[in-house]
């Protein structure tokens, strides 16, 4: 028993007989039962979601994603209107927030006294903190009649010919849901992309400088191409965010049936439909209709999330090899 | 940073168009950074303000002591309150416990591979949009049932679970080997080394990560939309039905046409956002309180 | 320090569990029964002036929560709730779905269209044709010739009409739809008649809350709304021209013309249609009057508050309609709702 060493780990003799090693064994059991519930769990919600929407999905088969209808009065149904309205109003809010986000965190990091820094990063971080539902009420009350009575006519006086900003300005459309976006988006990627800066070997960065490059030239092409990979992922997760976020955009967006060209028009999303529509369904293939549209959510919310977080580790793998 | 005293004729660096343009793409760009930080603040002011501004005003004893008003009636958002309180409190008793658990796991009881798998899971976990977790309990739990605060609950408890146990995994791995080393070697259990040493340790960083998540479901609507939203306009502490909760009397304020029901979603909106405001402070508190610590250890 | 924010959570959480026993404690405990229902806005303002009465009278405290027609259909369907409100009636598919359920009819109301035109000297004119050809979207201003031609006194401006719909499943979008399909073959063929139809132009809401409150902030907005919403709200809702000629308001006189063409004994719910009611109904009759029904399973362990619930409310519960512009229902449907209501017996 003591002739290969004394192990710390073994309990004594008298231990083994009062049989204290059944703690171990029973705390490595309900640490390994909790992990299982949430392998298990992660498993339903993906079964849920598809069994519920298989009549859909048996009905309409793919085509129901770039099929433009929704009829309960014929139960016709198709996702293209969903998704265009999802894709549109995220990529839209990606486009106004990524520099905005990139600038900021710039700012926090290499601009701002760090007395000025502290305090702003925290505001910044507070917007993040602000909950969907009452973005979406600052969004009805106060954002979308700016948008239509402002920002609208603004932009149709000297984009007008462009169709994206044709039609009539509205309070509810795809602008206002966009906006509401972007404010959700920056907190998440300026914070990322805040790290990402503040990690950039200083020595690289002083490197540069030395050779006689400005500072924005430092950064362009040093702290950029250091950190490149890991914007990619934060604007991949800021995308995500926007794919899935369904009330504030419900509230905002008008609730149309069909796809229209003009970014002022009122649209829909997949997760505002699904909010509007999912416990009114009048048939029993428009409910499965409706959870068919929350499997296509799940669907690019898990891919963007996935290759962001892909990224990610490979960042961090490659980091540190540094 | 490189300014060189003296005659600008004879300053080297100062005579060439190109360093010249480059300056001033440099300033433009640090003037594009430093508006883009107030257009940040500025939005953050706005809807603050806003909801500050118009919902102050309702604030009132009665505000905070009466129910919803049914149609044409006035009335305040306390059964609200009282509904969130119950439900957050118990999807916290749901989520807390198995998140650690499942962090604990993987950082001390799990291989490497297995470690990377589980952290996959919690990941993709995260990245559920909250509406697709509240079709699902909806579909498992609601139907043939009946909506309860329970099942609200759970379903934010489902959202609490990755965001808690990523959190609480990533502070378990910062806390030293040589501790647990230390710990065995005096003949404490594995068990009691993690329980007694190894997340006290981990403690502010747990807390921090708690707080987060609490701040983030104390907000959620989606997953409460259909699992507790068919409530009764009067206080009510019973679980096994539906309450009513702060983010969803918002979301139906907003989208009433009646003044003075928007004016209380304004009101309810100050007071979830304090809410989460003073949540997010003390885990700032917390997390550089922990910091402090360690950097002094 | 912990120690301290220890301490005080554990005060905050004593107190605040004080608090809510306290209030809890408030609330009467003399409730021999709970009913939960949700279903149609349009009724809520009736339904919200009954819950307190029912209360006071035998003790049941009743759960309403407005969340739309289909949604109420759902809910009984799935037995979620205990009862369903809805304005439209069933489907054959719908009730086979629901395995075993009655459909009664419990309060008679119109359906107004308020409009949002500042400025303008008069209540509008409107009928199915128009208002069919605005939302289709054939119509897109408010001096459109067709618009002008039914007000020639008006003075209107060129402003756009937003038509505003109902995004959620809604029986007064049933109501529309089918009053909208009746006048115009287009508008039948092309979009429909259901709870949810797929409306081609125009902004969606939720609720009657939501339509209403879309209207208010949107000059050149219009919808169909239940009257009482219309009046809540200080909107001005349009006269529509009946078969007869006139145009109309959806008030008491216009309802009760409006449904004076039932048969002396109802035996289904198909003779309660009462869209775009006959000239012989009368010069007044309202065009868009619609009945609205509450929806019980067959067989339920809460049949006996059911049956009490739903019979006060088909008798005394009516008394409180008109001031909210709900017409006491005709004693035809009274009849039609106590045998339909004797059919809900206490189960397993």
């Amino acid at each position: 028993m003591t002739s290969v060493g004394y192990d710390p780990a073994a309990p004594s003799p008298e231990l083994e007989r009062r049989g204290i090693r059944l703690g171990d064994v029973l705390f490595q059991g309900i640490a390994v039962a909790a992990s299982v519930a949430a392998t298990v769990l992660l498993g339903m919600i993906v079964y849920q979601v598809v069994s519920d929407a298989w009549p859909a999905i048996q009905e309409f088969g793919l085509a129901f994603v770039w099929t433009e209808a929704w009829d309960p009065v014929q139960d016709s149904y198709g996702a293209l209107t969903f998704v265009y309205g999802t894709v549109v109003t995220s990529l839209i809010a990606l486009l106004l927030a990524t520099p905005l986000s990139i600038a900021i965190a710039l700012f926090l990091t290499e601009i701002a006294p760090r007395r000025v820094a502290a305090p702003i990063a925290t505001m910044v971080e507070l917007l993040a903190a602000i909950p969907s539902v009452v973005l979406g009420l600052w969004g009805i009350l106060v954002l979308g009649p700016w948008v239509r009575d402002t920002l609208e006519p603004w932009l149709q006086s000297f984009l007008g010919w462009i169709p994206l900003f044709s039609g009539e300005p509205s309070q509810a459309g795809m602008l206002p849901a966009a906006l509401v976006l972007t404010i959700m988006i920056i907190p998440i990627t300026s914070a990322i992309c805040r790290e990402l800066f503040a990690r950039t070997p200083r020595d690289l960065m002083d490197g540069a400088m030395a050779l006689g490059s400005t500072r924005w030239e430092a950064i362009r092409g040093v702290m950029f191409a250091y950190a490149a990979p890991g914007i990619a992922a934060a604007v991949l997760l800021g995308l995500g965010r926007a794919f899935g976020e369904a009330i504030a955009v419900n509230q905002v967006i008008g609730g149309a049936n069909s796809i229209n060209i003009s970014l002022f028009a009122p649209a829909d999303s997949l997760g505002s439909r699904i909010a509007a529509q999912y416990q009114g369904a009048t048939s029993q293939l428009q409910a499965s209709s409706i959870l068919y549209l929350g499997a296509i959510l799940m669907v690019i919310s898990l891919v963007t999330n996935v290759i962001a977080q892909a990224i990610v580790t490979r960042f961090e793998r490659s980091r540190r090899a540094y | 940073m490189t300014t060189i005293p003296g005659d600008d004729r004879y300053d080297i660096t100062i005579r060439s168009a190109g360093l010249r343009r480059r300056r001033i793409t440099e300033k433009a760009f640090a003037g594009l950074a430093v508006a883009s930080a107030l257009i940040a603040v500025g939005i953050l002011a706005l809807v603050l303000g806003t909801v500050i501004h118009k919902g102050l005003s309702q604030l009132s004893l009665d505000f905070f002591t009466k129910a919803r008003p049914l149609f044409g009636e006035s009335g305040g958002i306390a059964d609200a309150l009282v509904g969130s309180v119950l439900i957050v409190g118990m999807a916290m008793l749901m989520a807390i416990p198995v998140s650690i658990l499942v962090a604990i796991f993987m950082s001390e009881y799990a291989g490497p591979r297995l470690s990377v798998a589980l952290r996959i899971v919690l990941d993709v976990l995260n990245g559920v949009p909250a509406i697709v977790v509240g079709i699902f309990v909806f579909g498992l739990l609601v139907v043939g049932r009946g909506q309860s605060a329970i099942f609200g609950a759970f379903s934010l408890a489902v959202l609490m679970l990755p965001m808690v146990a990523r959190a609480t995994q990533e502070v378990l791995e910062i806390v030293p080997r040589s501790l647990r080393e230390a710990s065995l070697a005096l003949g404490v259990t594995r068990w009691r080394t993690t329980v007694s040493v190894v997340l006290p340790t981990a403690i502010g960083g747990i807390l921090t990560g708690v707080v987060i998540a609490v701040a983030r479901v104390a907000g959620e609507t989606a997953p409460l939309l259909f699992t507790s939203s068919i409530a009764a306009n009067a206080i009510s502490t019973d679980v096994t039905h539906a309450l009513p909760t702060l983010p969803v009397a918002i979301f139906a304020f907003s989208e009433s046409a009646d003044p003075a029901e928007q004016a209380m979603g304004w009101a309810a909106a100050l007071v979830l956002i304090l809410f989460v405001l003073v949540l997010n402070i003390v885990a700032k508190l917390v997390a550089s309180r922990q910091r402090r610590k360690s950097e002094g250890a | 320090m912990k120690k301290a924010l220890a301490l005080t959570l554990a005060l905050a959480s004593v107190a605040a569990i004080a608090v809510v026993g306290g209030r809890a404690e408030a609330a009467p405990a003399r409730s021999t029964g709970t009913l939960v229902g949700t279903g149609a806005t349009f009724p809520f303002p009736l339904i919200s002036k009954w819950i307190p009465e029912v209360g006071k009278a035998y003790g049941i405290d009743i759960t309403y929560s407005p969340t739309g027609s289909g949604a109420g259909i759902a809910g009984v369907t799935a037995r979620t709730v205990d009862f369903g409100a809805s304005d439209a009636p069933l489907s054959a598919q719908q009730l086979a779905d629901c395995k075993g359920c009655v459909v009664i009819p419990w309060a008679l109301a119109a359906v107004s269209i308020p409009y949002n035109l500042p400025g303008v000297n008069g209540r509008v004119h409107l009928n199915g044709q128009t208002l069919s050809r605005i939302y289709l979207g054939s119509i897109t201003s408010w001096n459109d010739p067709a618009i002008k031609k039914l007000n020639p006194k008006l003075d209107l401006p060129d402003t756009k009409i937003t038509p505003v719909y109902r995004s959620d499943s809604s029986g007064t979008t049933f109501a529309y739809t089918a009053y909208l399909s009746a006048a115009s073959p287009q508008f039948s063929s092309r979009v429909g008649n259901n709870t949810s139809v797929n409306f081609p132009t125009g902004v969606g809401a939720r609720g009657s809350s939501g339509v209403t409150g879309v209207v208010k902030n949107t000059p050149g907005a219009l919808t169909y709304v239940d009257a009482a919403y219309s009046i809540q709200n200080k909107l001005q809702f349009a006269t529509i021209q009946n078969r007869a000629g006139r145009f109309t308001t959806p008030g008491i006189r216009g309802i009760t013309q409006a449904v004076s063409q039932l048969p002396k004994k109802v035996t289904s719910l198909s003779q309660l249609k009462i869209v775009d009611p006959p000239k012989a109904a009368g010069k007044l009759a309202y065009p868009i009057s619609t009945f609205t029904y509450v929806i019980l399973p067959t067989n339920s362990t809460k049949a006996a508050d059911l049956r009490k619930f739903v019979y006060w409310a088909v008798t005394q519960g009516q008394r409180f309609g008109p001031p909210l512009f709900f017409v006491p229902l005709p004693t035809s449907v009274k009849a039609f709702a106590y045998r339909e209501l004797a059919k809900v017996k206490a189960g397993t």
